[in-house]
């Protein structure tokens, strides 16, 4: 600290950040929560006439649509955070350990697709898995894929893992590069053979990065709306809608319901499921620094 | 050294050929899967469009056009009203501002953060540090109301403002921590020598902060450039279109569009972010691993 009491001119460095954070972040994240107990539509200009207390979230409830969306937003989310991790973690391991002569190549290679458009990523996708795509073409079938309810939230979970694999698997790479090699070392001596190396040292020893990237692709999995906005639009019927594409297509989406009230009220529920989140994994921190 | 030390380790691993043999299959599927999409829509791009639906094993094409590139040029714009040079040039513009002023207002804010004192900052900085786990859809409804309110809806303005309030506190977070970590003794040295805060942040702060900065830009760059919603909902004006937004109208709109012409759409918008991608990749990565290693 360079001064040893708060001065007035600290302000000055402070105050542009804060002022935009407060007014295009903390305002509109409070006044969304309070929008949800309201009845308005894209045409109004005074948003707070209409309080109709509990009727949006009763709204909500009572739609199957709804329910399906919240399914559909934890298996993405599920998909992320145990598919992409798990897949990541092998990935990182094979590539650090498997003595690669373009291991960096190889890793670039994978992360490119971080660094694209969602959108973009969609749309490549998209007419991939069309009936008369590229798929088709390979397998010899005649299958339309994106129509097929059971089948169209697990490719959306495909092409998510797609794009964020390599992200993973960067982060991985970092955890792998920290790694004490002195256990591996000394496993040596003692003849482990590789796939002992790897579930009894490694692994273990990577438990830290584990739950990073585990946290990083759950946020990304109640993040993921651009892809599934070009992939199915939420189709087949509503089947393939997550929390996020729902509350768009409550509020914004032509040819939508265009109730605000009912979008906000998805929001809170999005707004929630992080809060409960976030509780639960200072609470869990805080048992394992006990421990 | 690093390189030295992972033969060391790897040693027990090159010994058995099974884990040789089966990692090689892996990556080897791993990298097909990520390459051929992306490849292939490639490949169609490049058919003329009278070949257009058939190619040598899926990807080398019987004839090469750039005939796909000049249609999805005037598709886009006879057709939805977009055109590419304009939405290269409004995602130029909106990702340079947003880019600039949250480096800018993080910089300051960072070193209030790690360097002064004032009350309450670190539940401030607790609330700054949550609110990055918030998806931007959150915020969607109320910002569209706030835009409308202040009469900036479809400006620029609407979508640097959403942003740098959605981001700022990233940009904060990774400058505290790495201001943090400058040693104590070159900032007392500064103050001895009679160095006003501003001096102290601008000449040996800034400096030192380079890496940092660079990996916010990198952050910073990627979130705005590649942003949807908030650019779709408060632009909805067709000649201030983001690529992504202009990108997604064309690909999803109703009128029939050639395969050829829709895979040039979407190589028009992948080749530049690949080039960029081919030249700094260093830096999108160590980037991209430090922003999330701040978390």
């Amino acid at each position: 600290m360079i001064y040893k009491k708060f001065q007035l001119k600290t302000l000055l460095y402070l105050l542009p950040a804060l002022f935009i954070f407060l007014v295009f972040n903390v305002l509109p994240g409070i006044t969304s929560l309070i929008l949800s107990f309201f009845d308005f539509s894209g045409f109004e200009t005074s948003l707070f006439k209409k309080f109709v207390g509990f009727d949006n979230f009763i709204k909500i409830y009572e739609d199957k649509y709804f329910w399906i969306a919240l399914k559909n937003t934890f298996l993405l989310v599920f998909g992320a955070v145990f598919i992409q991790t798990g897949i990541a973690l092998m990935l990182s391991i094979f590539i650090f350990f498997g003595n690669f002569k373009f291991s960096v190549l190889i890793r670039s290679i994978i992360f490119f697709p971080c660094v694209l458009a969602p959108i973009s990523v969609g749309l490549v996708w998209k007419k991939i898995l069309e009936q008369d795509g590229v798929l088709n073409s390979i397998l010899g079938l005649d299958y339309s894929w994106l129509s097929s309810i059971s089948l169209v939230m697990w490719l959306i979970i495909m092409v998510n893992t797609w794009q964020w694999i390599g992200y993973s698997l960067v982060i991985y790479y970092a955890g792998l590069q920290s790694l004490n090699i002195e256990l591996l070392e000394a496993s040596d001596i003692d003849g482990a053979n590789w796939s002992q190396k790897i579930f009894s040292i490694v692994v273990p020893l990577l438990w830290p990065t584990t739950i990073l990237v585990m946290i990083l692709n759950l946020i990304g999995g109640f993040r993921a709306f651009d892809i599934v906005y070009v992939l199915t639009r939420g189709g087949p019927a509503h089947y393939s809608e997550v929390l996020a594409s729902y509350l768009y297509y409550y509020s914004f989406a032509a040819g939508g319901p265009n109730k605000m009230g009912v979008g906000a009220s998805v929001a809170f529920v999005i707004f929630a499921c992080i809060l409960t989140i976030a509780i639960a994994r200072v609470i869990i921190q805080k048992r394992i620094e006990k421990n | 050294m690093a390189n030295s030390l992972k033969n060391n380790y790897g040693a027990t691993f090159k010994r058995s050929p099974i884990f040789f043999i089966l990692t090689r299959v892996v990556i080897l599927f791993f990298l097909i899967i990520i390459i051929f999409p992306l490849l292939y829509t490639f490949s169609l791009s490049v058919r003329s469009p009278e070949t257009v639906y058939s190619a040598k094993f899926f990807l080398i094409p019987y004839e090469f056009s750039l005939q796909n590139y000049y249609d999805a040029f005037f598709y886009a714009e006879e057709r939805l009203k977009v055109s590419f040079p304009r939405m290269f040039l409004n995602s130029v513009i909106v990702t340079t501002s947003s880019v600039i002023l949250i480096i800018t207002l993080s910089i300051f804010a960072a070193f209030s953060f790690s360097h002064l004192r004032f009350p309450m900052k670190e539940s401030l900085y607790n609330v700054m540090i949550a609110s990055v786990a918030m998806p931007a859809q959150v915020l969607l409804i109320p910002l569209f109301y706030l835009l409308i309110y202040f009469g900036i809806i479809n400006t620029y303005t609407a979508v640097v403002l959403a942003y740098a309030g959605f981001l700022i506190p990233i940009g904060i977070l990774i400058l505290r921590m790495f201001f943090e970590q400058i040693p104590k003794e070159l900032t007392e040295a500064g103050i001895v020598d009679g160095a006003t805060d501003f001096q102290l942040l601008l000449r040996i702060l800034l400096p030192l902060a380079k890496p940092a900065i660079a990996t916010c830009v990198i952050l910073l760059f990627l979130d705005t450039w590649n942003e949807f919603i908030y650019a779709m909902i408060f632009m909805q004006d067709p000649t201030i279109h983001t690529v992504p937004v202009g990108l997604a109208k064309i690909g999803t709109s109703r009128y029939h569009i050639n395969i050829g012409t829709y895979s040039a759409s979407v190589m028009i918008t992948i080749i530049p972010v690949m080039l960029i991608f081919a030249i700094f990749q260093r830096w999108f990565i160590a980037g991209m691993t430090m922003g999330a290693l701040k978390h």
